[in-house]
């Protein structure tokens, strides 16, 4: 689905990507980790052509996107952007949503069917005004609109930065059943709590080089590669990995299930 | 490329100017594209400004501003050589249009004007912090420091809105709308819609700058409590000098 062979990218000053390749397949939840100015927006922007590698390929479904146009990417590739309020420009959240339904799909009924069921998904009400809602509301209407069109590939740049509990949850909740139907979910987030939650694999990067890809439980638990993009595990892992270093068996557990578990052997086995 | 309104740091001899000398001497430069009539005075001063841009190390960035100077020129030569009547024809063309000698010189000397006038400003506001012109203002100009924060304020906002243009134009281009395509008129009919983003973070941003500014005692500032001073040293007269002496040339040529 999205292919990154021996991509460099330059910034006016210096490197940005340097020799990164990796391939996501379909389906597959990915999370994008790694310190502030690591390269994580920039790695985005070249997925969906807003960015031209100086040299290696990006391949989208088969599409190089140094020789496709963003917008005609945007069929395969959804991106929601870190602010949501650059995607809104509409008069209503109904005529928002729509928008990007104009580009990709001719049939009217087709866009009103797709566009009320998006509306239904999200709960939002398509009469109110984009900029009148709260910033959690406002997340969900973009993306909503970036979802619409049915992309293959959906890229996330923070999804969840500035959200109430409830409100990441909520937009949690929508992206991890769309990646249940099969899209594919390629997601930036600081939040070690929900990379653990909903990804199944990590790219981690440092200074624009691809230091760690693998699965998110392999990933938390690789000290060299962790504080080399000085991250920290979520916190079950790193509760666990710390029970552990004192000797006890608990080196296994990556969720709360997990660790109630693991400390429920734990105490069975220290009976007499 | 940075903005072109935004400053670069650098120890040239034009950064270590007074401020005030920059302010005077880009003024004075100005003055002297209007005191003249002569297209070779014009072309003589805007090279002379591109050899200020090399001086303060931005040869660079002020070729760029000047290229780009250049292009908007063209096409404002375009829209006006065709509408002076005065003249011996030069050209006839379709729909009463005509080329007189008298329409290509005021129009190239128009042309010309605008890249040489706009040059000194932007070289003058990418060697000189906005703080540093808005003391000056104040210090030596009296001008109350409200305005003239107002005015710096303004002049530092337009990078950002162009920044923030740029994201917009970026994200929409990220659903489908074809920003990318090369048809000039489309691009003007799908920017329109997104005033409505830019001017609702812009008053957003500007509504936050302000209310930090209040939090801090923007209010209780005095005139006196500016503490920084400028010296004026022979680097600022030698400069001052050169300037009134393109000043006079201009004005007599």
């Amino acid at each position: 689905m999205l292919k990154f062979e021996d991509v460099y990218f330059a910034y006016a000053g210096g490197d940005t990507i340097t020799g990164v390749s990796f391939e996501i397949g379909r389906g597959e939840f990915v999370a994008l980790m790694g310190e502030n100015g690591a390269g994580k927006s920039t790695l985005c922007r070249l997925c969906n052509g807003l960015l031209k590698p100086s040299s290696g390929r990006v391949a989208v479904c088969g599409c190089d996107t140094a020789r496709t146009r963003t917008s005609a990417l945007a069929k395969y590739v959804g991106f929601l952007f870190q602010n949501p309020d650059r995607q809104l420009c509409k008069n209503t959240v109904r005529e928002e949503v729509e928008l990007g339904l104009e580009y990709a799909v001719a049939d009217k009924a087709e866009r009103v069917r797709r566009r009320d069921a998006m509306l239904e998904l999200f709960g939002l009400d398509g009469d109110r005004e984009p900029f009148g809602l709260s910033r959690g509301e406002r997340q969900k209407v973009a993306l909503a609109s970036v979802l619409a069109p049915e992309p293959d590939i959906l890229v996330l740049d923070e999804p969840t930065t500035g959200l109430d509990y409830r409100e990441c949850a909520a937009i949690m909740g929508v992206i991890s059943r769309l990646n249940s139907a099969g899209t594919t979910i390629l997601m930036v987030s600081h939040d070690m709590e929900v990379v653990s939650d909903f990804a199944s694999r990590a790219l981690v990067l440092n200074g624009g080089r691809l230091i760690g890809d693998g699965a998110v439980r392999e990933t938390m638990r690789a000290r060299r590669v962790m504080n080399e993009a000085s991250l920290l595990p979520a916190q079950i892992p790193s509760l666990a990995m710390r029970i552990a270093d004192l000797g006890a068996e608990y080196a296994g557990a990556f969720t709360v299930d997990e660790m109630v578990s693991a400390a429920a052997n734990a105490r069975g086995s220290a009976r007499p | 490329m940075k903005g072109f309104l935004d400053y670069v740091d650098g120890n040239s001899v034009l950064h270590r100017l007074n401020p005030m000398t920059k302010l005077i001497i880009s003024f004075g430069l100005c003055a002297s594209c209007f005191l003249t009539q002569n297209h070779a005075v014009v072309a003589a001063i805007a090279l002379f400004d591109l050899c200020l841009g090399a001086l303060a190390g931005i040869s660079r960035r002020s070729a760029l501003i000047f290229i780009s100077l250049l292009k908007l020129s063209a096409a404002l030569f375009l829209l006006q050589v065709f509408f002076v009547r005065q003249g011996n024809i030069l050209l006839v063309l379709p729909f009463g249009l005509r080329v007189t000698d008298a329409g290509v010189s005021f129009s190239a000397l128009f042309a010309l004007r605008l890249a040489a006038v706009t040059m000194p400003l932007s070289l003058m506001l990418s060697i000189t912090r906005m703080s540093d012109i808005a003391n000056v203002l104040v210090r030596y100009l009296g001008i109350p420091y409200k305005y003239a924060f107002v005015l710096t304020t303004a002049m530092r906002f337009i990078p950002l809105f162009t920044e923030e243009m740029a994201g917009i134009m970026e994200a929409q281009t990220a659903r489908g709308v074809r920003f990318d395509t090369g048809n000039f008129f489309r691009k003007v009919r799908l920017l329109l819609p997104l005033c409505v983003p830019l001017l609702i973070s812009s008053v957003r941003r500007i509504e936050v700058s302000a209310i930090s500014a209040e939090l801090r005692g923007f209010n209780l500032r005095g005139r006196s409590s500016g503490y920084k001073r400028y010296s004026f040293g022979a680097n600022d007269a030698a400069a001052l000098f050169i300037c009134v002496m393109i000043i006079v040339a201009s004005a007599m040529i």
